[in-house]
């Protein structure tokens, strides 16, 4: 048996979070050691799950009290991560990275290199390449089943986390800047599309291209009273000419709770990924999150979906393991992830000018 | 179903969460343990869908449930075989034995069934092994509570859905994979090997499940020796 990793969390302010308690806990090839939380309201919250796991105020004070921690989830909002991602590389720490490692090209290049130059591993959150649905729907793909792909739909719909994760409301936080999301409009980028990049990941993996051009439109938002944007679609094309359709919105409603639980959705479905490919011999329909069950009971006797999938967190951890103890590069590492993050961006760029806009 | 990969699939995940007792998956759903015990696996217990039920009913979510609603079609396993199931969820979903069940039947492979719990709820199994062959299996799972209804099948449809449709050359296929750990094994495979691991995990639910498939295994002969006459009664305990 390999030497267990001396893992902790950070900031803890993330979404995601809660999702690593069970699989930091039950793979024995880590020791979960020590967390420090960004704040008292987080720290709040994580002592509800009582993981037993010491839980600090600063990572200074992690670090100092517990210098054997050989690896990081940095459980942190968008704007957190370069300093961060510094932090753990000076002290060759191992990083995973919430899904958005930032949104600033230059700062990103100088994430890469800090990672480079500290020869540490660093994999980008992409959960869904662990959910056995995607799984099949990479085999079928890579098949002759339908042939070459021609078109591509996804949506990446979700409720606001926004209530629960308020960073994910603030330009600065979650895009790193203010910056309007075009001339006479209120909001302010960072909103729904910061949130879901995972259909940008994937139609890159099951094409085999990059992007060339994508073009965004905003909807008026469902949530007035937010200054990012909740509703976009983006359309576009790939390299090899593969069509495409995104719905990456905030588009179902929630509850506003404090702290995510039961009732939060106000939608049945609280998140979907949905993916519709059509190739040159037949059409591939695809629900990356169902069949589930179904209820409409407590707390708010709405018609719910209960999710039986939520095991992506253990493959997201076990390769995370190996790459760590035997020198890989994840399949999700930062140079993969620029072009997703280009392309994120290219759809602010577009919406901006409203016109197309060249990925780069 | 082949043995051999789920008893490797078994061994990986030993390994993987470094636990310590072992076993073999023999035919008939039969973990044998290294000490040489058998037991009877259940692998509906280990089910996703059934755990989120069992779920949704201990956290209250659904309150005071009344009435559960079963019904199950096949065309590859045996009428006994399906009622195992039935009467099995009966008792994990209803956690209450069974104490009473009445079955009708119109041949040897077609029964209704109402069964009644020790603590007063109610089940209807709808059970047929007289699908078509080749056809899938078609169930559903409704519990209905004074507060809320849970189903494993979602509102306004009849049958099973599928995670991905897929629509080419051939005919139209579908496919649904729950288990990224043990990708590549059909569903029951990966559920047998599931529930082998869960008895190596805890070793106390060998006996409990051993009690059971005892019991439900009673329960069913006695119930189909009365059919169609009168409802046969069980001793609670």
């Amino acid at each position: 048996m390999m030497k267990p990793i001396k893992i902790a969390m950070m900031s803890l302010t993330h979404g995601h979070t809660r999702k690593y308690y069970q699989t930091l806990r039950d793979n024995p090839k880590l020791d979960w050691v020590a967390s420090c939380s960004e704040d008292q309201q987080s720290k709040d919250v994580y002592e509800l799950y009582k993981t037993g796991v010491p839980c600090y105020m600063s990572a200074e004070e992690m670090f100092r009290k517990h210098p054997d921690i050989e690896a990081v989830v940095l459980a942190s909002a968008n704007y957190r991560h370069m300093e961060q991602v510094e932090q753990c590389a000076e002290r060759g720490i191992h990083i995973l990275s919430m899904k958005i490692p930032t949104f600033d090209m230059a700062e990103y290049d100088r994430m890469i290199k800090v990672v480079d130059d500290a020869g540490i591993v660093c994999q980008i959150e992409l959960e869904m390449h662990y959910n056995p649905v995607v799984k099949r729907l990479k085999q079928l793909a890579a098949s002759a089943e339908i042939g070459k792909i021609r078109s591509f739909q996804a949506t990446n719909i979700t409720l606001s986390p926004v209530w629960a994760f308020p960073w994910q409301g603030i330009p600065e936080q979650s895009y790193g800047r203010r910056v309007p999301l075009r001339v006479g409009d209120a909001r302010f980028r960072g909103g729904a599309l910061c949130d879901h990049p995972h259909i940008f990941d994937l139609i890159r993996h099951l094409t085999g291209s990059d992007f060339e051009f994508v073009y965004a439109e905003v909807a008026p938002n469902i949530r007035p009273d937010i200054e990012v944007e909740d509703m976009i679609m983006l359309n576009g094309k790939m390299k090899d000419g593969t069509a495409f359709l995104f719905d990456p919105s905030w588009s179902r409603m929630e509850e506003r709770l404090k702290v995510p639980a039961a009732g939060w959705e106000v939608f049945p479905k609280r998140m979907e990924v949905n993916v519709s490919i059509t190739g040159e011999h037949g059409t591939i329909m695809c629900d990356c999150f169902g069949p589930n069950v179904y209820h409409n009971g407590a707390p708010n006797d709405r018609y719910t979906v209960q999710y039986t999938y939520f095991d992506e967190w253990v493959g997201l951890i076990d390769e995370f393991v190996d790459c760590i103890r035997n020198n890989k590069q994840p399949l999700i590492n930062l140079r993969w992830h620029r072009q997703t993050i280009a392309a994120m961006n290219a759809c602010y760029q577009s919406i901006e000018s409203g016109k197309i806009a060249t990925v780069k | 179903m082949n043995m051999r990969i789920m008893n490797n699939k078994l061994q990986m995940l030993r390994n993987k969460y470094d636990v310590k007792d072992d076993g073999v998956i023999l035919d008939g759903s039969i973990l044998k343990l290294t000490g040489g015990q058998c037991v009877r696996l259940l692998p509906w217990r280990v089910e996703r869908r059934f755990i989120e039920l069992k779920k949704i009913i201990e956290a209250k979510t659904l309150e005071d449930v009344s009435t559960l609603r079963f019904a199950v079609m096949s065309s590859s396993e045996s009428l006994k075989d399906l009622l195992f199931r039935e009467f099995d969820l009966c008792e994990f979903l209803g956690a209450s034995r069974i104490v009473r069940a009445f079955a009708v039947m119109n041949g040897d492979d077609v029964a209704n069934i109402l069964v009644k719990l020790a603590d007063g709820k109610s089940c209807s199994i709808e059970c047929s092994a007289a699908l078509p062959a080749g056809t899938e299996r078609l169930d559903r799972h409704e519990i209905i509570a004074r507060r809320g209804v849970a189903c494993d099948r979602t509102v306004d449809t009849q049958v099973p859905q599928s995670s991905i449709y897929v629509f080419g050359k051939e005919l139209e296929t579908h496919y649904t994979d729950t288990d990224a750990e043990l990708f590549g094994l059909c569903e029951l495979e990966i559920l047998l090997v599931r529930s082998a691991m869960q008895i190596l995990q805890t070793q106390a639910l060998a006996v409990e499940w051993n009690a059971a498939t005892e019991r439900i295994e009673k329960i069913i002969d006695k119930t189909l020796q009365n059919a169609d006459r009168q409802p046969a009664f069980f001793e609670e305990a």
